[in-house]
């Protein structure tokens, strides 16, 4: 996903070849935070250099003192508080039941106003009856009273980087009557966020730690509607299904396609074309195109003939979970625009192979048709190729670590080298057509 | 238009062949791998005094895995050298080549085999009971005079006591492995196998 | 840097290993070479993925081998907060006037460094122009003017430290401060810490743990290895300051080792100056009591292309 979208949005003045670097590479020295003055200076918000390191430790007192700096750093780091500006602050309430009105109203009131009432998301469980701030743009959904609620990532994230102050509802924690249930209600802390939100409705750590990642450099993420893993294919689209499924067995497909190669390898004589002669037949020949297209005795996958798979008809954990949009792409809470990339999250320690091709096949078969466009994949072979036309991304994450590959089905067969114009200079002598690009 | 009728359609057997088919009566095909390393070793690599061992009997083996063997050798330069002893050296002006040549242990491979730690232990635990022949050409290496002699008797004596801390790594051996996969050319790759955590080369 | 009291609570929280407290962080990563992953959002500089924050993710290795070494335990952390319910109408009125001094406490601290950053910068202007307005002087004073400034910026922003005694100019001002809201990093207090008989058992631990274990008994720190091809990364030293040793591979015993996995391994760790390490247990866990006794049973082998 290093595309320069990323960079530019990094909100940092690091260039893009040192992000690099550091991301690849291993753990950072915190002494380099050092430079920073976070308390008094917001606008020094650039990253440090990266320092060096050595190869094994020595016995001497300099590579101790240095290391015992990188780790006061560190410590100091990690200790910094979440504060909450009394002028700024956004209180959350934790409602570990979902959705409810607010108190005083009951639910038979809600119905008399047009039952619009609480149609919210059901694992939504932190609301926000005061929402200011720019983070409810693309976070939460508003009830008709003008309170945010948060699915528990957002408001773990929230927690997270001290922009949220999630209370535990008076319900829980007990106050006396009459007293003013804000005042006296215990804030969150990080550790109880944790334990409350993570495992709720679907979010497994590695869901979370994808989502924060890519929150904490700018994109939007939101769930996609394959989240629910138990979910199986839904029955509306079951009975749909023959309406704009590709008139194919089930199951075909990539897979469908690569068995009729597999069979054709193993007993290549059982082409009609071969047992009646040679390939390319006797006659006259005029191009070396004709030629060519005859000998194309191999079938390939065109993945723009496959039909469009519903995203529950994937196996899980390789199914897209995340929506995500790039910080540029403007996001309309109520009118979502196509994400700019779909996320699978696998889990490292729960699937230890490398997915199936029956895996991959279905699941870029549940992401829409991306063909490559523009003026510069119409002229770039290699380009086009790598495009491909689905493609989805796999979030690996291996214990808290997080490696992003770019899944796509690239069109070999629909690239037709023959076809192609040959470079106007050399292509005369030659007639071998030759790509200038190797 | 004339045909011309070819003789002998096939190519002569090559040297490697002749090799193997002269030297295996067995159809072992571990046999064959390790004259094939050993001709790749001799012959690209240039070691002398190669050796053959057989590793002990009580090894655990079948039809698929069969007994590994081992070859020994002595290679035209050091092949390996640990960070800390080629510090030891480099403060002490001495090169590689000041050294005397060195038998190392290979053992021979074949992509596509079957193994194991278990397996790679027994050959590492094997090593230490193979006698090896007297190297006739370990004497005629011009010895070196007057300081740098002094500095070499204090490496070997330096070295004595490695072998014993271990700080200069323990038992290796290299791992020879010819590739004879689907559309395997014969290509022969080498590892430094060591016993234990050994620290990387930085080189 | 405070040690913890033992053994330290690990959070277990739908089925992952977390810890929540600095103290224990640092105290793990110096004592016992755990260096677990951070995966938290650095809140004073929340928009990079560079460095971060709080909680630390382990690995069910680390976890195991500190319940194992009886460092610590395992705290089922969803039931522990259902405590909340059962807090005593006491206990909840005295954490949270504990919250609120501590935000008293924070908010003079950032108004007396707001003053101190105002005062630095007023006393450079002022040199400034004196300097230029006696041009003729030579100017060493603004040499010296930096040092307390970046002293101040060092010192983290503690809390639970007892107020200074001493009066600084802000100090005046503390009428009018208003409290600061804190998000605590754990919930003990006001939970109670949970006695040994709710911890949870030690973690279960893939294969790989006795060669996990082996290379951290010998000082290695070691970390997930994935992006690196490998199941562990080992480390001579603290990550913080050193360059990793070894890419680590696990196996069984009598597990079968595709020899292409030994070359792949080897080229890819001589690629970035590493080792390629291939171990496992002697033992496999139908012929061995206990996982120590698979730990004690390992064999190491260091693998490296040989360059011929």
């Amino acid at each position: 996903m290093a595309d320069k979208d990323e960079d530019a949005i990094r909100g940092t003045s690091v260039e893009a070849t040192q992000i690099e670097t550091d991301l690849s590479d291993e753990t950072q020295d915190f002494r380099l935070l050092n430079h920073l003055n976070f308390l008094t200076d917001t606008a020094s918000s650039s990253l440090p250099k990266r320092g060096e390191k050595d190869f094994e430790p020595n016995p001497t007192e300099f590579q101790a003192d240095v290391l015992s700096a990188s780790r006061q750093a560190m410590h100091n780091a990690l200790a910094h508080p979440r504060l909450h500006n009394p002028n700024t602050q956004v209180i959350g309430i934790y409602a570990p039941e979902g959705p409810a009105p607010p108190p005083g109203v009951n639910l038979e009131d809600v119905s008399k106003f047009g039952g619009k009432g609480l149609n919210l998301h059901p694992d939504a469980c932190v609301c926000v009856p005061i929402p200011k701030g720019q983070y409810f743009k693309t976070m939460g959904q508003a009830d008709r009273w003008n309170r945010i609620w948060l699915l528990p990532e957002e408001a773990l994230f929230l927690v997270e980087r001290g922009s949220l102050d999630i209370r535990w509802p008076t319900e829980i924690t007990g106050a006396a009557d009459g007293e003013d249930a804000e005042e006296l209600s215990i804030p969150m802390s990080l550790q109880a966020a944790y334990a409350c939100f993570i495992g709720r409705g679907g979010l497994t750590l590695e869901r979370y730690t994808v989502f924060t990642g890519l929150r904490r450099t700018g994109y939007a993420a939101l769930r996609a509607p394959g989240w629910d893993d138990t979910q199986a294919e839904s029955s509306m689209d079951r009975n749909q299904e023959h309406v704009f499924r590709y008139p194919q067995r089930r199951g075909a497909g990539l897979v469908g396609v690569l068995s009729q190669v597999f069979n054709w390898v193993r007993d290549p004589f059982c082409t009609a074309s071969t047992t009646a002669g040679p390939a390319v037949g006797c006659g006259m020949h005029r191009n070396y195109v004709d030629v060519y297209r005859r000998l194309a005795m191999i079938p390939w996958y065109d993945p723009s003939l496959a039909a469009e798979r519903d995203p529950l008809d994937t196996m899980p954990p390789f199914r897209v979970v995340f929506h995500i949009f790039k910080p540029s792409t403007p996001i309309k809470k109520t009118a979502l625009p196509p994400p700019d990339f779909r996320i699978a999250v696998v889990n490292t320690r729960e699937t230890t192979s490398i997915p199936t091709l029956e895996q991959i096949g279905t699941l870029l078969e549940s992401t829409p048709l991306d063909p490559p466009r523009g003026e510069k994949m119409q002229r770039m072979l290699y380009m086009r190729l790598r495009n491909g036309y689905r493609n989805v991304i796999l979030a690996v994450v291996d214990q808290g670590i997080v490696s992003y590959l770019r899944l796509a089905d690239a069109a070999f067969g629909k690239e037709k080298l023959y076809e192609t114009q040959a470079p106007s200079s050399a292509s005369k002598r030659n007639g071998n057509y030759r790509n200038k690009k190797r | 238009m004339t045909t011309k009728r070819i003789e002998n359609p096939m190519p002569e057997p090559s040297q490697l062949t002749e090799l193997i088919d002269s030297m295996s009566a067995s159809t072992n095909p571990q046999t064959a791998t390790t004259l094939q390393i050993l001709h790749n070793l001799q012959y690209q690599h240039l070691w002398t005094s190669l050796q053959i061992h057989a590793t002990p009997a009580d090894m655990a083996s079948s039809a698929e895995d069969p007994r590994p063997t081992l070859i020994s050798g002595i290679p035209p330069h050091r092949v390996y050298t640990h960070p800390d002893e080629q510090l030891y050296m480099l403060e002490r002006g001495l090169r590689d080549d000041d050294l005397r040549p060195e038998r190392l242990f290979v053992i021979p491979t074949a992509q596509g085999q079957r193994w194991s730690l278990r397996r790679m232990a027994a050959v590492f635990d094997a090593m230490s009971d193979i006698e090896v022949a007297a190297d006739d050409e370990s004497d005629t290496v011009a010895l070196p005079e007057g300081a740098k002699a002094e500095k070499l008797e204090e490496y070997y004596r330096k070295r004595a006591e490695a072998d014993i801390t271990k700080e200069w790594g323990s038992k290796r051996a290299l791992l020879g492995m010819v590739d004879k996969g689907m559309g395997g050319e014969g290509t022969v790759v080498y590892y430094i196998v060591q016993e234990g955590e050994v620290k990387p080369r930085q080189n | 840097m405070d040690n913890p009291t033992l053994p330290i609570p690990i959070s277990y929280i739908s089925g992952r290993y977390l810890l929540f407290s600095i103290d224990a962080v640092t105290y793990l990563r110096r004592e016992h070479h755990i260096c677990g992953v951070l995966i938290g959002t650095l809140s004073q500089l929340p928009q990079q993925n560079v460095f971060l924050g709080l909680p630390l993710e382990l690995m069910p290795e680390e976890a195991r081998l500190l319940v194992d070494k009886g460092v610590a335990c395992i705290v089922d952390e969803a039931k522990a907060h259902g405590g909340m319910e059962s807090l005593a109408e006491e206990d909840r009125r005295q954490y949270l006037r504990e919250l609120e001094s501590q935000g008293l406490h924070a908010s003079r601290l950032l108004s007396d460094r707001r003053d101190q950053n105002r005062e630095q910068v007023l006393k450079k202007l002022d040199e400034k122009s004196r300097a230029k307005a006696l041009k003729a002087k030579e100017k060493k004073e603004d040499k010296d003017v930096s040092s307390p400034a970046s002293e101040a910026k060092e010192e983290p922003l503690d809390l639970v430290a007892p107020e200074p005694t001493t009066s600084t100019p802000a100090s005046k001002n503390t009428g009018r401060q208003q409290a600061m809201g804190v998000t605590p990093a754990t919930s003990y207090p006001p939970l109670p810490q949970p006695n040994s008989s709710q911890h949870l058992p030690p973690p279960e631990v893939p294969l790989s743990y006795p060669l996990f274990a082996h290379l951290s008994t010998r000082g290695y720190f070691l970390s997930p290895g994935l992006r690196f091809g490998c199941q562990y990364v080992a480390y001579p030293g603290d990550p913080l300051r050193f360059h990793s040793h070894f890419l680590t591979v696990s196996s069984e015993w009598d597990e079968g080792i595709d020899l292409m996995g030994i070359v792949n391994g080897g080229r890819l760790g001589t690629g970035v100056k590493k080792g390629f390490l291939l171990g496992g247990p002697q033992k496999s866990r139908d012929e061995a009591e206990s996982e120590a006794e698979r730990v004690e049973s390992v064999r190491t082998f260091s693998i490296e292309w040989a360059g011929m």
